[in-house]
């Protein structure tokens, strides 16, 4: 149960504070809940894998979707009960008779669930799961019947897929963190692959990135939702459903997302973790691969000229950098640069920090980024810092000591390392 | 509706003239037991914020040209093109009060609490722009005014050092009311926004229009402290209902659909409606007034509520409405993932930048506000737009020149034609509400201002209190339970 008060990136998570009479309701919910609790262990304990069972879990999840053993259940409930059964002559004795299964929606009165409205609506129509069973087991054996009892199957299991999907919707809205939920959907999703044509899955498996497209619009900054993209990409990219790349519109997606909210250390990582196969992909050259690198480095200097206080804008230039230092052997946007280029190039990009200092004068990421990435230079360069460079890192390191007094141990370790300090031998003076 | 009730009645209040103002004191009263009568001389609603279709603006337009000469409206011209096929009368509703809301306005909370804002379609106002002439100075191009981070951002047309001015100045706005900021503007709170920005942020005559157009003063010369407000009022109204915009706009006409929907629920609340009445005279008797209504009925009310008509001071306005044979599509595009399409957009023309056959600049700025065919005002293929200058012995040219440059700025193979355009002036009434006497009060009409502004909301509710008189429990104002069996659906996605 994750109620607790605060909020994770400014959106508000559920709190609770209970009256007399809410808690006499509770009182009420919970002996409710131990009821229905009991009675689905019941039904399982005796395998009893009946319609009427699958809908005690239904009612059961909706009131605790963290009780993932009766997510397991239900995965049981349905290879056993309602999917269709693999190839002819199997009719397990758990088999249901056709029987009809209304999904269990629930009603969600939030304001964008109605935006959030997914092309898998609960099936209305019981499924055809007795008739799938029979046909299966008439030993007839003409491949007209064959085909159309597997298109019955594949129908069968259509909806149900739908169904479930839908299922998890209202689930998911409330509870969009719990990890048992889109676990279940990743399983139902994962049926499709195995259970339908690839078109029909590959459709379905399009609309998942569509929803997660939607959870990112809710909460453009919940890694979950990000990791989930990567993992519904890569299906899609997958031979199982056909697929080609979508390097380019992943990465243009990350443009997108960063047009609404430049401070969104998701979606920078995820460009960054896309790079290397983009370039891959367009066969890109080292004249190419230089172009990409300028154009990036254009780009979140854009940003930083905007937001210069933003840390998930300094990471990214920071990841630009080291793929101009980085030794060599170490995979990069452009391993071809030459030397002479590297240096020309951190050395442009410390130049132009430099000049934010005209209009933001008490911005800490800035100095820091200066102090940084001058040590690159030197580092690279192999050597210390020069007279000048010394003067630099000097007033760069006052400023952040003024701006940062708490982590002023740290700034005096920096100093120490540098050699900005001078060492003093410890002398005992005598009190005159 | 028998003679009777209206005469054995005493009624609590007669409100004169369904204006907002009125409208809304309507809505304030509608849950309450107060007897109230709501008159108007038009056989319409809304008053000087009402929604015309092209007969009703005919009609509107004879009229005023028959009426004395310090009535709020004066000099409409008409005119249809000759190559316009026959425009449907109905299929059009011209915004007499285009004025937009910005989400943190207090009406659109006042709206919520009433559940008035169930009965509205609010569609969203994208983004405003900018309109000036290429360097061959005679096509216009229209550049996107940055108002949050991202914008300025993705802008193309600001330098580095300008974004940096610009952002600069928009975190001082975001917190002008803190001490530090304070102390800054203070001193120059009368003095021209422009000016401060020019000697405080460093900021050219481009970034300067910029600013002053996020205003939209009417005059370009808001003061510091009016213009910080608004300019306030915008940013913190970003992304309230939704990425990527900052006001919504009333489908149906704008305003005159609050007034219509106000009107609604003080009907629905027992009030009485009479539209084609005025007042004809009015006695004192024993601190009642004796009222006799052009229908002939003689009524008795403990107050008058009233606007205050055409008010001698206060900005004047010109104003050009224009139907589009063109939905002007490319204009109303979503700017970033997941912002809605807009039907509202607004395009400046700062000052000195249309030049009249004689030679002279337009003095103030032109503000065009365009609507798509979402907002029902017009058909569907075709757009409206509404501009807007200070009066002038120009301003009626001004506004057409605006109009030329901006069909020309698209990018469309044929350009845009204006089917239809109704031109006026509107004087404003800056004048606060008063009470006349114990009997008598006035409400103000609403200010010129493009974008709604709240101020009148405070001579509503004093009106509502002197009606409610000790009954009155200003933590109930415009605060009502939903309707038991309500009408609509208890829709949460009002502001889609």
């Amino acid at each position: 149960m994750a109620d607790q008060g605060g909020s994770q990136h400014g959106i508000a998570r559920t709190s609770r504070v209970r009256t007399e009479e809410q808690r006499r309701q509770d009182v009420e919910k919970i002996a409710k809940y131990r009821d229905l609790d009991e009675r689905v262990r019941k039904e399982l304990s005796q395998k009893r894998y009946t319609p009427e069972t699958f809908q005690l879990t239904s009612k059961l999840l909706q009131l605790n979707p963290e009780y993932y053993t009766v997510w397991n259940a239900r995965r049981r409930l349905l290879i056993y009960g309602l999917f269709s059964k693999p190839s002819a002559g199997s009719s397990p004795s758990t088999a249901l008779p056709s029987s009809s299964l209304t999904a269990t929606t629930t009603t969600s009165s939030d304001a964008s669930s109605s935006s959030l409205s997914t092309a898998t609506p609960p099936a209305p129509d019981p499924p055809r799961a007795g008739k799938s069973g029979t046909t299966a087991d008439e030993g007839d054996g003409s491949p007209e019947q064959a085909e159309e009892s597997k298109k019955a199957e594949q129908d069968n299991d259509l909806e149900l897929i739908k169904q479930e999907l839908g299922f998890t919707i209202p689930l998911l809205l409330a509870s969009p963190k719990c990890y048992w939920i889109w676990s279940y959907r990743l399983w139902i999703l994962q049926q499709a692959i195995q259970r339908l044509p690839i078109p029909i899955a590959r459709r379905i498996w399009e609309e998942e990135l569509g929803l997660a497209s939607k959870m990112l619009i809710k909460d453009r900054r919940n890694f979950h939702a990000w990791g989930y993209r990567r993992h519904v990409v890569e299906q899609l990219e997958s031979p199982e459903l056909g697929g080609t790349s979508l390097v380019e519109s992943e990465f243009k997606y990350t443009t997108e997302m960063i047009k609404v909210d430049l401070s969104n250390f998701s979606a920078w990582h995820n460009r960054s973790k896309l790079i290397p196969r983009l370039l891959d992909e367009r066969k890109a050259d080292d004249t190419a691969r230089e172009t990409f690198l300028n154009e990036e480095f254009g780009q979140i200097f854009e940003a930083i000229n905007v937001g210069p206080e933003d840390q998930s804008l300094w990471y990214y230039h920071h990841f630009l950098m080291l793929n101009l230092v980085s030794p060599v052997g170490h995979p990069t946007i452009a391993p071809a640069l030459t030397r002479e280029t590297r240096i020309t190039y951190v050395i442009r990009e410390i130049e132009q920090i430099k000049e934010l200092l005209e209009d933001y004068d008490d911005v800490q990421l800035i100095y820091e980024a200066l102090i940084d990435y001058t040590l690159f230079l030197c580092q690279f360069l192999e050597r210390k810092p020069d007279g000048s460079e010394r003067a630099e890192l000097v007033s760069w390191l006052d400023k952040v000591k003024k701006l940062d007094p708490m982590r002023s141990g740290r700034w005096a370790d920096l100093e120490r390392d540098c050699g900005l300090v001078e060492e003093r031998p410890r002398m005992m003076t005598m009190a005159s | 509706m028998g003679e009777n009730i209206l005469a054995d009645t005493l009624w609590d209040v007669v409100i004169c003239g369904t204006d907002l103002p009125q409208c809304l004191l309507a809505l304030s009263l509608s849950r309450s037991d107060k007897k109230v009568l709501h008159i108007d001389p038009n056989t319409y609603y809304g008053g000087s914020e009402a929604a015309l279709t092209l007969q009703d603006a005919d009609e509107w337009a004879a009229r005023l040209s028959t009426q004395e000469s310090n009535a709020v409206f004066k000099a409409p011209t008409i005119s249809r093109s000759k190559s316009a096929p026959n425009l449907s009368t109905r299929a059009y509703s011209l915004a007499l009060g285009p004025q937009f809301i910005h989400a943190r306005s207090e009406l659109l909370s006042q709206l919520v609490s009433s559940r008035a804002a169930q009965q509205v379609d609010f569609l969203a106002v994208g983004s405003f722009f900018i309109s000036k002439a290429a360097s061959d100075g005679q096509r216009h191009s229209m550049i996107r005014i940055p108002s949050t981070r991202e914008d300025v951002f993705t802008t193309t047309a600001l330098s580095m050092k300008a974004k940096r001015a610009l952002m600069k100045f928009l975190k001082f706005v975001l917190n002008y009311e803190g001490s530090e900021n304070a102390d800054t503007w203070k001193p120059h709170a009368e003095a021209p926004l422009a000016q401060f920005v020019e000697d405080h942020f460093k900021m050219d005559l481009e970034l300067r229009s910029y600013i002053i157009a996020l205003t939209l003063s009417i005059d370009g010369k808001i003061t510091t402290q009016d213009g910080l407000a608004v300019i306030h009022r915008h940013l913190t109204s970003m992304g309230v209902f939704g990425p990527g915009f900052a006001a919504v706009y009333p489908k149906w006409g704008g305003l005159a659909e609050i007034a219509q929907v106000s009107c609604r629920a003080g009907a629905v609340g027992g009030a009485v409606y009479m539209l084609g009445t005025d007042i004809k005279d009015t006695k004192t008797v024993d601190s009642i007034s004796e009222v006799e209504l052009t229908s002939g009925d003689k009524i008795k009310t403990r107050l008058i509520v009233k606007g205050n008509g055409g008010a001698e001071d206060g900005t004047d306005i010109s104003r050009l409405v224009a139907v589009i044979g063109s939905s002007l599509k490319a204009l109303f595009t979503a700017t970033v993932e997941g912002a809605p399409i807009p039907a509202v957009v607004v395009v400046a023309f700062p000052a000195d930048t249309l030049t009249a056959a004689d030679g002279t600049a337009n003095k103030s700025p032109v503000y065009l506000f365009a609507h798509s065919s979402d907002t029902g005002e017009c058909p569907s293929g075709q757009s409206v737009l509404y501009l807007t200058t200070s009066q002038s012995p120009h301003s009626k040219e001004v506004l057409g020149l605006a109009l030329e440059k901006f069909l020309g700025s698209g990018d469309e193979p044929e350009t845009p034609q204006a089917l239809y355009t109704l031109c006026y002036d509107q004087s404003g009434g800056q004048l606060p509400g008063r009470q006349a006497d114990d009997l008598n009060m006035v409400l103000p009409s609403l200010p010129l201002s493009l974008a709604f502004d709240d101020t009148v909301l405070k001579p509503v509710h004093d009106a509502w209190k002197h009606v409610m008189g000790e009954t009155a429990v200003d933590a109930e104002y415009m605060t009502f339970p939903e309707r038991n069996g309500g009408m609509d659906d208890n829709d949460d996605d009002a502001y889609e």
